[in-house]
């Protein structure tokens, strides 16, 4: 297997998450995090937030149906998903739920649900683009992941 | 006072400055499994001791039964059961230990709240790990003051104060207050400082009822 090739590939991948505004320093953050005591850090939380964001998203999406509307549990959740997202350097999201939350503040109810399939598209997105780039990480093998992570 | 007491002094206080602030037992809480995660790696990073909870109740129930004794509690200011407020009052009648709230929000106005309900400082999500790394500054301060009105309290003679740790605890205390002004304004290492500017600017003026 070309290792290098791979690896220009990931470091090519990753630098496109920033370049195009899907992730921000917080990511590397994590990186920094990463050693030979949690192998697989970034992988590990950025799954973790794959896993547990649906949930919000589907509460959010419940509670916006609801009547009469409860925005200020509706607040609560994209707090949630705000501070969730901003742990993995998921800007976009992040930013997202920011004008959400100021719907929310407006009593805006057509904004909000604007908001809210906006959200589940930059989701969708980011769910692809990381899952494809913890997949080629895979493939170059752990103890390349501990070494290479600030590639 | 003798040179070589002095030294002798100086070389202890050395040696425990050294170990200390590793070992720090922080208690963390906050109802999102992923700022959890992340938050309890900051704090092995920084070679704490942290003891993980997701919600209020876990993390009085562990800071009441006292199995761990906690330096201090790091607490997300929104959550579903008690939000950090509360849980800082309680903290505050029950037992003496500084409380740091945590938030995604860093509206001027809850930054105030969480100051105003007596947190001895204040972070914005994410915090970065020199955030996680000065939590020690606020521990080590409450014990100089606390030893130092012992001391004042069992002994009137101010000769047994050292003169240092006095202008060490000024020290702490601007350091503290750096910390605040650096939460409170915008001068912050945080690259989203952008978007930290514009909430301060009031743009986003949602009143949060705590």
């Amino acid at each position: 297997m070309d290792y290098s090739n791979l690896r220009r590939q990931i470091t090519f991948m990753k630098k496109s998450f920033f370049d195009q505004g899907y992730l921000d320093e917080q990511f590397h953050q994590l990186e920094e995090l990463q050693d030979e005591s949690s192998p697989n850090f970034v992988e590990e939380v950025v799954v973790l937030f794959l896993k547990d964001s649906p949930r919000l998203l589907s509460n959010i999406e419940q509670t916006i149906g609801k009547y009469p509307q409860d925005f200020y549990r509706l607040d609560s959740l994209v707090h949630q998903l705000k501070g969730s997202g901003s742990s993995i350097g998921a800007v976009r999201m992040k930013n997202e739920c920011s004008v959400f939350k100021a719907h929310c503040n407006d009593r805006n109810l057509e904004g909000c649900r604007r908001s809210l399939q906006k959200m589940k598209r930059e989701h969708a997105t980011l769910k692809q683009k990381l899952e494809s780039y913890f997949q080629l990480l895979r493939q170059v093998g752990p103890r390349e992941h501990a070494v290479n992570s600030r590639n | 006072m003798g040179m070589m007491e002095e030294n002798q002094r100086e070389r202890m206080e050395d040696a425990t400055v050294d170990q200390f602030p590793e070992g720090l037992r922080v208690l963390a809480v906050d109802d999102d499994c992923v700022c959890l995660k992340v938050l309890e790696a900051l704090l092995r990073r920084c070679i704490y001791h942290p003891t993980m909870a997701m919600d209020a109740k876990t993390a009085l129930k562990m800071l009441r039964t006292m199995k761990v004794k906690f330096d201090l509690v790091i607490t997300d200011v929104r959550m579903p059961d008690m939000d950090g407020f509360k849980i800082r009052e309680l903290i505050g009648l029950e037992m003496d230990m500084p409380v740091i709230m945590l938030s995604v929000d860093c509206y001027k106005k809850v930054v105030l709240n969480g100051i105003n309900h007596g947190a001895c400082d204040y972070l914005v999500k994410p915090v970065y790990t020199n955030d996680i790394k000065n939590i020690w500054q606020h521990v080590e301060s409450r014990r100089r003051s606390q030893a130092i009105s012992h001391m004042s309290r069992d002994n009137a003679n101010d000769e047994r104060v050292h003169p240092g740790s006095l202008a060490m605890s000024k020290d702490s205390k601007n350091k503290r207050n750096d910390e605040y002004d650096s939460n409170k304004n915008t001068e912050s290492t945080h690259s989203s400082t952008t978007q930290k500017i514009q909430g301060w600017h009031g743009q986003l003026s949602f009143k949060t009822s705590f």
